[in-house]
């Protein structure tokens, strides 16, 4: 099926495509357009005016500056995971990135679109609430930051204004003894996640945890963040007992709805078993403790 | 609103220049406006991949992408294939692979298995089966079980590997080198490699010992 016929801009700037945003109608951005590009051709999106962004090379980046991790628009999935950056500082980023789609989809993909996309099921909305990372937008007002928390309001649905639009999407560099992991439950690759848990731990010098950051995919009706189970860490030393309680408390928080892949209480049961294992990835890679060998 | 844009393709190495739509798919315009139906259609959802094609190296699903999207960039689609060298008069290593191996019953994927095998082998000539799958883990094949084709794939690698070695896998006559040449270009002092890089991917001890005592300066 075609898309319906549409208005199409292609602004090579920044600012030429702010100036276009903020003179057209409600404006649809297509960025790598994995998922835009179905909705259009199945006309669940008809929008009168597409304003494509890949021919602005400033928003293709992905950076370690300023005390971030900074990803430009315009960074595809595959960059994420051919970053040594990434490999080496931010391993729910590395985890997550292969999890994404399938190669095809990996190389047009972007992280940014995925989460101004907003679809509960994306796996970075997750991350960058386990990192208590933020977006910068830009609009006809001027540039704007927006915490992650404050960024998804329904499925499919974010606080930018309809004029706005996402240029970076950043965490914070790591420090010592913080690590991170994700991990995702998906019938077969490709798949989205039937549910997704990203976990960060970051430890102080005398190996209580200091800070810890849960996000949740597929199992409310945004991207969420599991709290309790945050709160229930912090000042704690980590333990199998600790991970379990953390576990359970996600999963009481989480709001998943039975499908065809499973009932919401087999969902909660994943939440909870992802989350103690996304923790123990973190602790091992914030280099705090060791994995007992596998009997 | 049904203004055409004129895009620039070089498709198999012919450029190529088309009005469309905006709202034209890329699959389409390959199809449809270049008349290469060699690219196929499966799903129109993006997950069958039969579509795969080669975008300046990477595989994309042409079903997912404006035509506009793609102008002036290098496409490759499965009717280049024999052009390259490594294909020689007949067919390329991989075309062969899945002949050879049973890679295919129906053929619709085959397409887009081979755009994507095409891609894994230009970054990773000696692609273990684990690396394969995930290689073509977004191509559907409804007839094979993807066995033969994991085959096949591997039987284009171990061709390729083969051609290398018979090409220009000669003693390297600079002696800084360990004085072996896979003859694959900028690797381990091939014809272009302007400073000897060791061997890089799939370096066979064997190569080693014959070359030690060689006749390299």
């Amino acid at each position: 099926m075609k898309a319906a016929p549409f208005e199409h801009h292609e602004p090579t700037s920044l600012s030429k495509a702010v100036s276009l945003l903020e003179s057209l109608d409600d404006p649809t951005i297509l960025a790598g357009g994995q998922s835009l590009v179905p909705m259009l051709r199945f006309r669940l999106a008809r929008p009168d005016t597409v304003v494509d962004i890949n021919g602005i090379d400033e928003l293709d980046y992905l950076d370690e500056s300023d005390g971030y991790l900074k990803i430009g628009a315009l960074a595809r999935h595959a960059d994420i995971e051919e970053s040594d950056v990434v490999t080496e500082n931010y391993g729910s980023f590395a985890d997550a990135a292969p999890l994404v789609a399938d190669p095809q989809i990996r190389n047009r993909g972007t992280i940014v679109g995925s989460i101004a996309q907003a679809d509960p099921k994306g796996d970075w909305g997750s991350v960058l609430i386990a990192h208590d990372g933020e977006v910068v937008a830009e609009g006809p007002e001027g540039e704007r930051v927006i915490p992650v928390d404050e960024l998804f309001l329904l499925p499919y649905d974010t606080s930018l204004d309809e004029n706005e639009l996402i240029t970076e999407a950043r965490v914070p560099t790591p420090p010592e003894r913080e690590g991170s992991a994700y991990h995702k439950l998906k019938r077969k690759t490709g798949d989205y996640a039937m549910a997704g848990v990203a976990a960060r731990l970051r430890f102080d010098d005398d190996g209580t945890i200091a800070d810890a950051g849960i996000g949740m995919t597929a199992v409310d009706i945004t991207n969420a963040r599991a709290a309790d189970a945050e709160a229930h860490l912090e000042g704690e030393r980590p333990s199998a007992e600790l991970f379990q309680k953390a576990g359970e408390l996600a999963a009481e928080q989480s709001n998943p709805e039975s499908d065809e892949h499973g009932d919401a209480s087999y969902k909660e049961r994943m939440v909870n078993v992802l989350t103690q294992r996304a923790l123990g990835d973190a602790a091992e890679r914030a280099g705090v403790v060791k994995r007992r060998a596998t009997p | 609103m049904t203004d055409q844009r004129e895009i620039t393709l070089t498709v198999n190495g012919t450029e190529r220049t088309i009005e469309v739509e905006p709202r034209r798919l890329l699959v389409h315009a390959i199809r449809e406006d270049l008349d290469m139906t060699g690219t196929h259609i499966g799903c129109d959802t993006g997950n069958c991949g039969a579509c795969t094609v080669l975008r300046d190296g990477e595989p994309i699903k042409s079903c997912m992408m404006f035509a506009t999207q793609a102008d002036g960039s290098e496409i490759m689609t499965v009717e280049g294939m024999e052009d390259l060298p490594a294909a020689g008069e007949d067919l390329h290593p991989l075309q062969e692979g899945f002949h050879k191996e049973h890679g295919l019953q129906c053929g619709y994927c085959t397409p887009g298995m081979l755009m994507s095998g095409k891609a894994l082998l230009d970054e990773n000539p000696d692609p273990d089966e684990a690396e394969i799958r995930d290689a073509i883990s977004g191509n559907l094949c409804r007839c094979t079980g993807y066995q033969n084709i994991v085959s096949s794939i591997e039987y284009a690698a171990e061709k390729l590997d083969e051609q290398a070695a018979a090409d220009g896998g000669v003693v390297a006559e600079d002696g800084d080198s360990d004085g072996f040449d896979c003859g694959v270009e900028n690797c381990c002092g091939g014809p272009s490699a302007e400073t000897p890089t060791p061997h890089v991917e799939g370096a066979d001890p064997q190569f080693d010992d014959v070359t030690e005592g060689s006749e390299s300066e």
